[in-house]
């Protein structure tokens, strides 16, 4: 079998080899159509030219598609890619209509790509143009991933819970027996009719709800869940814990953070240098958007939004969640330049939340908690170097916690 | 009769209760209003109601607002900043000036304006950090244009491509600050000190 096919397969490539080289000055019949050429072109093109060009798409330059027609000749198409400028200086009509078209927006010169990458290349232009344009494929994925955590310990509390019923239910039954048992016990003994009358007192709804034993249960039941309702409401006054305000534009920090990871720093860029961690301005928002301008839930109606307040100049007011009060001073850089602390470890899976809400207390009581916890990140400051040493040796301890610093200083937060 | 009423105003009390409890558009109650609003300005939690806490006014502004009212009536849109004077120069703390190539003068930039850091660990360690949090996401971890939000946004330079492989630090600087191509100006969000670190690192990427 190998014998036959290698000879044959060599016979194929020289053919075809020969074919290339002598028909080089010619058209589109001449642009290799095997696989291989196709998925090496379609390499090159991600690598070299997709950033400017699309098959089917007009981007920075023209869309490709059918351009070994178009073109006026396929050795042009090389010596463009090779060194445009020089083809566009040689005063050539074609290549100094497209640079005035493109705004007169140079195409970098290509010169290390050899000729047989190029004819590769036309052949990926090709087999796409071939295909014709790609149908849009609208992503419908809104599916419930979020809640994927909450569920499972949900799951857990529900068999536990659906357990303690069967035991209970198990309870009742043996109770019953018992009280049959000592029924029928009790009838084989002589008792007056006083006696008789208590054993086989008939069980009503009545007897049950006016017994003490019920009153005192439904009583004591109430009044525990009331006064747990009270104690919960009151130490919820000051704290906004769940607050999800709905913003000027629907705002998925679950796509942007979390389907397409982009790091939180990108747009909050204060967090790094000051108190504020900044709600970004609309040109942040712009620097994609001026090109996607169809979202994944909403659809076009809330990214023109975004559109409309860059064209007519205007802020969007985004409704602020995390409100610490006036009374006390937090500052990010602080907290994540100097500590680096995650942007999680207060604000809650924020890449997982498609509306944000304050997932933390947030209370004084939640940021001396962890003040008491974490130890200072000294490592590679050394602003910390000697203070560290110094700590070492009055308490034998390598590591320090923000507490031992005067992290729980009252001044430290208010004044 | 008596258990039913009790049991009617308990719920009822607790219910209304529930109300000081924060979820939704409710922020919840406040404890101490008068310490929770800042009077200065403070942009992104402006009091645009003028008669916000009248009910606990004790001093009498002369425009005649309330106790919370602390939104900015004098720039445009409520807007806390504004615009450098004219005519002024702003100087950071290396005392460099502000760069003042245009948009169109990158070939010019690329060849003239130098890297004023050094090639130490600490700066490209500084610019790696850099990089991801403002670049990786369309230009990739290796910078080779293949970043999650690329599969979206046309046009995310390869950087490792033959074309850019030899561009020189000044030519970074210049597309950070200014944008090319499909990419848009990223001098507002990244200072000069930091677009220069990015630039070392991204040098450390192509080779």
């Amino acid at each position: 079998m190998i014998k036959l096919y290698l000879p044959s397969a060599f016979k194929f490539y020289t053919v075809a080899l020969i074919l290339a080289f002598t028909s080089l000055n010619s058209f589109s019949q001449d642009i290799p159509s095997d696989p291989a050429a196709i998925s090496a072109g379609e390499s090159l093109f991600n690598a070299n030219c997709k950033a400017c060009h699309r098959v089917h798409q007009k981007l920075v330059g023209p869309a490709l598609a059918d351009v070994y027609n178009r073109a006026p000749s396929i050795d042009w198409i090389k010596a463009f890619i090779k060194n445009s400028s020089a083809v566009i200086a040689s005063g050539d009509d074609y290549a100094v209509k497209l640079y005035n078209e493109y705004n007169k927006t140079q195409m970098t010169a290509f010169s290390s790509l050899k000729d047989d990458q190029i004819m590769e290349i036309l052949a990926y232009v090709k087999a796409e143009t071939d295909k014709g344009p790609a149908q849009a494929v609208v992503k419908t994925d809104a599916a419930t991933t979020g809640t994927q955590g909450a569920g499972a310990s949900n799951q857990y509390l529900n068999v536990i819970l659906v357990g303690m019923v069967i035991i209970l239910i198990l309870l009742i039954v043996i109770l019953g027996f018992l009280v049959s048992a000592l029924k029928r016990f009790l009838d084989q003994k002589d008792l007056t009719e006083e006696e008789k009358e208590i054993v086989h007192s008939p069980i009503s709804a009545g007897s049950i709800f006016q017994s003490s034993g019920f009153v005192f249960i439904v009583v004591f039941l109430v009044a525990s869940l009331g006064f747990k309702t009270v104690i919960n409401t009151l130490l919820s006054i000051g704290v906004q814990q769940g607050y999800a305000p709905t913003q000027p534009i629907a705002f998925s920090h679950k796509i942007h953070a979390g389907q397409y990871e982009i790091d939180c720093k990108y747009c909050h860029t204060g967090v790094m240098k000051g108190k504020s961690a900044t709600i970004p301005s609309v040109n942040i928002c712009m620097n994609c958007h001026n090109q996607i301008k169809v979202g994944t839930i909403t659809g076009e109606a809330e990214i023109a939004k975004i559109l409309r307040a860059h064209s007519e100049n205007k802020p969007v007011e985004w409704v602020r969640i995390h409100n610490l009060p006036d009374l006390a001073y937090f500052n990010h850089a602080q907290h994540v330049n100097v500590g680096g602390i995650e942007c999680q470890t207060c604000h809650g899976e924020i890449q997982t939340m498609d509306v944000v809400r304050q997932q933390n207390l947030l209370t004084m009581g939640w940021c001396i908690d962890c003040h008491r916890k974490t130890d200072v990140n000294t490592k590679g400051n050394a602003y910390y170097d000697k203070l560290v040493e110094l700590h070492e040796t009055a308490t034998k301890k390598k590591t320090m916690k923000v507490e031992e610093i005067g992290g729980l200083e009252c001044a430290k937060c208010h004044y | 009769m008596r258990v039913v009423k009790s049991l009617f105003i308990g719920f009822s009390a607790a219910a209304l209760l529930t109300a000081c409890t924060a979820g939704g558009d409710n922020p919840g109650t406040e404890y101490a209003p008068n310490m929770y609003h800042s009077v200065a300005y403070e942009p992104y939690s402006q009091i645009v109601d003028e008669d916000a806490g009248r009910w606990l006014t004790s001093i009498e502004y002369p425009d005649g607002h309330a106790e919370f009212f602390n939104s900015n009536k004098f720039n445009p849109h409520r807007m806390t900043m504004r615009e450098p004077a004219p005519n002024t120069v702003s100087r950071n703390k290396q005392g460099w000036l502000p760069y003042r190539f245009g948009k169109d003068s990158l070939a010019y930039a690329a060849a003239s304006i130098k890297n004023p850091l050094d090639s130490s660990a600490a700066v490209i360690a500084g610019g790696k950090l850099l990089y991801e949090m403002y670049c990786d996401h369309c230009h990739g971890a290796k910078g080779a244009g293949d970043g999650k939000v690329a599969d979206k946004y046309a046009g995310v330079a390869n950087l490792n491509s033959d074309a850019l492989k030899n561009i020189s630090e000044g030519h970074i600087f210049h597309v950070i600050t200014h944008g090319k191509g499909l990419m848009w100006a990223h001098g507002s969000q990244i200072n000069p000190e930091d677009r220069w670190k990015i630039a070392k690192y991204v040098k450390t990427l192509q080779k």
